[in-house]
C-alpha cells in the first residue's frame, strides 16, 4: 500500500513538473522555425486585393498562417522597438503589405527590389500586416 | 508704409504656415500598444508593434486601430490561450479606438515640448464597444508629434471571460499607448 502511495506522489509529482516545464519554459524559450515551415505562395498585389474585397473570406484564407509573399518594396522603415519593416506595393498606391522581419534577419533590402518573404499573415488594417518574417533568396 | 507691408506679409505667412500645420493629418503604421494583465501570480503582458494610428491635427479627431493576433507575448503557449481562449481573435480580429483628442488646440505643433491631452472616444474590442476616455502626453519635437497615455479597462465590460480571469490574470488590465507620428 505504501508503495503505491508514493509511487502516485512520484508520478504526480514528474507530471507536475513536466507540465510546468512545457507551459514555462519550452514553451517561453521555443522559436518557431520560419525557414522550413510550409507557406502558401502569394503574390502582394493578389493579396491586398483578396483583403479588400472580402476581409472575411482572406481571413478564412491567410490570418495567421506562414505565407510566401512575392513583391516590389515600396518602402523600408523600423518599428519604435527597432524591428526592421518592408512595404510591398500593390495596384492600389494606399494599401501595400506592410512586413516586420525578424529581429535575426540580416539580409539588406532597398527600395524598388524584388523580395520574396515568409511570415505570419496578421490581417488587414490600411494594410496588410505580416510578421516574423524573414527574406527568402 | 513698405516696413508695414512686409509685417502684415510676414505675420500673414506665419498664420498660414501654423494653419496648414494644424490641418495636417498625422499618421504611423508602426505604433505601439501594450497591455499587462498581470496577477501576483503570474506575469501577462504583451505588446503590438503594428499599431495604424492617423489624428487631425485641426480638430484632434484620432483612430488607433490593431490587429489582436499581433500581439506578441513572451510565451507562445500564453499568446495562443489569448487569441484562441479569451480574445477569440479569428472571431473578432481587430480592436480599435475612435474619438477624439478633446483639448487638441492647446498643442503647438510648430513650438516643441510636452502637452498634457485628453482623449474621448469609443474603444471596441472582442466585438463589444464602450465609451473610453484617458489623458496622456503629446510630444513634440521638430514638428513630429509622439503621443504616449495609459488607461485601464475592465475584462469583463467587453465580455472576455476565461477560467483564470481574478486569478491568474487580473480583472482590469492597463492598456499603454506609445505612438511616433510622421
Amino acid at each position: 500500500m505504501k508503495k503505491i502511495i508514493i509511487s502516485i506522489l512520484l508520478l504526480g509529482l514528474i507530471g507536475g513538473a513536466s507540465a510546468y516545464y512545457y507551459a514555462f519554459v519550452y514553451m517561453k524559450n521555443r522559436k518557431f522555425d520560419m525557414v522550413n515551415a510550409e507557406a502558401a505562395s502569394v503574390d502582394a498585389s493578389v493579396l491586398v486585393k483578396a483583403y479588400q474585397e472580402n476581409e472575411t473570406s482572406a481571413n478564412a484564407s491567410y490570418l495567421d498562417k506562414v505565407l510566401l509573399i512575392s513583391g516590389t518594396v515600396s518602402a523600408t522603415d523600423q518599428t519604435q522597438m527597432g524591428e526592421r519593416t518592408l512595404t510591398l506595393s500593390s495596384e492600389d498606391p494606399f494599401s501595400g503589405v506592410m512586413v516586420t522581419l525578424d529581429s535575426a534577419e540580416a539580409a539588406s533590402v532597398n527600395v524598388n527590389d524584388q523580395v520574396k518573404v515568409k511570415g505570419f499573415c496578421k490581417g488587414y488594417l490600411s494594410d496588410v500586416v505580416v510578421t516574423n518574417a524573414i527574406i527568402v533568396k | 508704409m513698405k516696413q508695414m507691408t512686409k509685417i502684415a506679409a510676414m505675420v500673414l505667412f506665419m498664420m498660414s504656415t501654423q494653419y496648414s500645420q494644424a490641418q495636417k493629418v498625422y499618421a504611423t503604421k508602426t505604433g505601439q500598444i501594450a497591455f499587462n494583465a498581470s496577477s501576483p501570480i503570474e506575469k501577462i503582458a504583451a505588446i503590438n508593434n503594428q499599431t495604424d494610428s492617423k489624428f487631425v491635427g485641426e480638430n484632434g479627431q484620432v483612430v488607433f486601430a490593431v490587429l489582436i493576433k499581433g500581439f506578441k507575448f513572451e510565451n507562445q503557449l500564453m499568446e495562443d490561450h489569448f487569441n484562441e481562449n479569451y480574445m477569440e481573435s479569428t472571431k473578432f480580429p481587430k480592436g480599435d479606438f475612435k474619438g477624439y483628442i478633446t483639448n487638441i488646440k492647446e498643442v503647438n505643433f510648430s513650438k516643441d515640448g510636452s502637452y498634457p491631452v485628453t482623449l474621448d472616444g469609443n474603444l471596441t474590442l472582442h466585438g463589444v464597444t464602450n465609451k473610453v476616455a484617458a489623458t496622456g502626453t503629446m510630444k513634440v519635437a521638430g514638428g513630429a508629434p509622439e503621443m504616449e497615455g495609459t488607461f485601464k479597462i475592465k475584462l469583463k465590460d467587453y465580455k472576455v471571460e476565461g477560467l483564470y480571469i481574478g486569478e491568474k490574470i487580473a480583472p482590469e488590465v492597463a492598456i499603454t499607448v506609445k505612438c511616433k507620428y510622421q
